[in-house]
């Protein structure tokens, strides 16, 4: 069907006049009607990107930690099948004269036992006070640098580079501190009466079956969301060397603390450097457990779903106020209609006013979202048990829901006003159904 | 300028039929000023609805001008309002949001002048009604004749061919009433065709012709002078 100029004109001349209606019905609606109807629309923009943001959040904010309290950007472990990073010692050199890269820790990992209580031996029918636990050897000016690891210590002190004969204990392996203490969970051992200053001896066994053994006294208790920290126990790097019967240059764990978005690349000059073979490489994003990847999943299908419901109530809300305003109006919609004016140009006027709606609360919601709630949300996280929940709102986001919300608010707008437009214009005037 | 032929308005069907108006024939020249009269229940409105396209005549013809109305579709009536009719509604029918200058100048706008001719047209109007001094007030703060007079205002603003009136004295006053006829008087004059309906004799007998109907039929037509 071809448009002719006359048509195009029309059409401009309509959404003109709809635009003066509009601009005039809503400078002098009332100031209390219009707040409300403002205020749903941001309540529903809220509903839209804050709730869907938060359920991300939850899981994002333990990728966070997972990063900031363990791997760093990039995190180097063994390849598969081997017990250590080869040629670590090179690989740590190498990092650590790297321009982008800002810290580095080089940890040794080793699997051992853990016994709570020295001087008592338990009945035949007892259970020894004794927990398995990777023990972890690092260099506590490097761990700090790399995750800030004094602000894990929840009991006691640190690790001081040097010192020997202590140990720091995470509080899941503790039964006084572990979150799991009040639960039944078969095979779960925790260490009873073990505490800050306590004796505990540490039992290491190679893969030959060379045992050592170790007392060593607890200096600290280090706590976090992240299993890393707190299922693990931590001595010093010097240390752990002496007790390890083999493989002493050799790493387990290389975790590089660096600009995040150059992480790709520095996984490519790490295998560059070293082979692609010698061991796992991968960015924090790559690392995280594919548990964590499928809530992930599950709280964005979730948030969607919810974000749909909010898109049917805020349609159901426009759809209503603007029917309530175009029915209470029906008289003088008729009268217009009588004088000539377009039925085009009175929707179009319901449409402006439902666009302003949508706008108005979109911005207000897009203020508060990025200027409150984001910036209150990075400041107070929600205490959430695997991590500290934090609001997942990206500027593209946002906007796209913007958009939804506007064709939403466009056509939950229009219908209405068509509804009413179209009634018979005598009866519209004279107010007979 | 209009003529109708057998005009015939009924609503209802079967046992409910009810026939308002009963083959009316009748032309009206351009330039008079008819006045339509009758008891309550005559058709008087009904006609006048018929008249201004606001409402589709059962069977008969009604020609305004050159243009045979039956055969024009709604978008095309709401256009021929826009450009050649002029309506003044017994209870003002002012649009509550806008000032009195907006109300007048809305069919402008929408006939395609800028906001600013619209309102120097606008403000013409109002000062031949006398109501230059109240054109940003808007209708709630205007007392009845006012906003009748405003009413007459955006009724003749863009000088519209044939001007309907539909009982515009019925909610005034004796003086404001006299105001809103006076100023129909001098449009008159000035050669603007008026149809207007009323019940009040006093002010049907100013009316240049007075059209009496009676359960649907015309039972008298009468020049005035």
């Amino acid at each position: 069907m071809k448009v002719t100029v006359s048509q195009w004109k029309e059409f401009a001349r309509a959404i003109s006049v709809g635009w003066f209606l509009a601009v005039r019905q809503l400078r002098r609606a009332g100031k209390g009607t219009t707040s409300l109807i403002i205020f749903i629309m941001v309540l529903t923009f809220l509903n839209l990107v804050v709730v869907s943001g938060l359920l991300l959040g939850l899981i994002s904010g333990s990728f966070i930690q997972f990063r900031e309290s363990y791997s760093g950007e990039v995190i180097v472990t063994p390849a598969p099948q081997r017990d250590y990073i080869e040629n670590s010692s090179e690989l740590a050199a190498f990092l650590r004269d790297h321009p982008r890269v800002e810290a580095v820790s080089a940890r040794y990992r080793v699997g051992g036992q853990v016994l709570g209580t020295l001087s008592d031996l338990p009945e035949k029918y007892e259970r020894p006070n004794k927990v398995g636990a990777r023990i972890v050897g690092i260099d506590p000016s490097d761990e700090e640098a790399v995750t800030g690891f004094s602000r894990f210590v929840m009991r006691g002190e640190g690790l001081v580079e040097g010192e020997e004969g202590y140990i720091l204990i995470g509080s899941n392996l503790i039964k006084k501190y572990s979150s799991f203490a009040d639960v039944y969970i078969p095979g779960l051992d925790l260490l009873n009466d073990v505490d800050v200053g306590k004796r505990v001896r540490v039992t290491i066994t190679s893969a030959g079956g060379t045992t050592v053994s170790k007392d060593f006294i607890v200096k600290g208790v280090v706590k976090s969301k992240v299993d890393e920290v707190s299922t693990r126990m931590f001595i010093t790097d010097r240390e752990l060397k002496r007790l390890i019967p083999i493989n002493k240059e050799q790493y387990q764990e290389i975790a590089v603390k660096m600009d995040y978005a150059y992480a790709p690349a520095l996984v490519d000059e790490i295998e560059g450097f070293m082979g692609s073979s010698a061991a796992l490489v991968q960015t924090t994003d790559e690392a995280i457990p594919s548990f964590l990847r499928d809530i992930e999943t599950t709280m964005g299908i979730l948030g969607n779903a919810l974000s749909s419901i909010a898109l049917v109530v805020a349609a159901i809300t426009i759809f209503i106020v603007i029917f309530i305003n175009a029915v209470t109006k029906r008289k003088f919609i008729g009268i217009m209609k009588g004088i000539g004016i377009s039925p085009l140009a009175i929707e179009s006027s319901y449409v402006f006013q439902a666009i302003f709606y949508g706008v108005a609360g979109s911005i207000i919601g897009l203020v508060l979202t990025f200027f409150v709630l984001k910036p209150y949300f990075n400041a107070y996280p929600i205490n959430f048990p695997f991590s500290d929940g934090i609001l997942v709102a990206t500027p593209v986001g946002a906007m796209l829901r913007v958009g939804i919300l506007m064709i939403v608010t466009l056509a939950a707008g229009y219908i209405p006003a068509k509804i009413i437009v179209r009634k018979n214009t005598l009866d519209s005037i004279l107010g007979r159904q | 300028m209009i003529s109708v032929n057998k005009l015939v308005k009924r609503y209802g069907s079967g046992e409910l039929e009810l026939t308002v108006l009963r083959e009316l024939t009748f032309t009206i020249d351009e330039g008079e000023f008819v006045a339509i009269v009758g008891p309550s229940g005559a058709g008087k409105s009904t006609l006048l609805y018929q008249l201004s396209l606001l409402d589709d005549p059962t069977e008969g013809t009604i020609h305004l001008g050159e243009i045979e109305t039956s055969g024009l579709s709604e978008v095309e009536k709401t256009a021929f309002r826009l450009h050649n009719l002029g309506y003044v509604f017994q209870d003002y029918a002012l649009l509550p949001e806008l000032t009195a200058l907006e109300n007048v100048a809305l069919p402008m706008l929408m006939q395609g002048m800028t906001l600013p001719e619209a309102e120097k047209q606008a403000r013409e109007a109002l000062s031949r009604t006398g109501l230059g001094d109240r054109e940003q007030n808007l209708p709630s703060q205007l007392s009845g004749g006012q906003q009748q007079r405003v009413s007459i205002a955006r009724a003749i603003a863009h000088a519209p061919r044939i001007l309907f009136a539909d009982e515009p004295t019925a909610n005034l006053d004796s003086a404001s009433a006299r105001l809103v006829i006076e100023s129909f008087l001098e449009l008159h004059r000035e050669g603007q065709t008026i149809i207007m309906v009323t019940h009040e004799e006093e002010y049907a007998n100013m009316a240049h012709r007075v059209i009496t109907l009676k359960d649907g039929t015309i039972v008298s037509d009468e020049r005035q002078r």
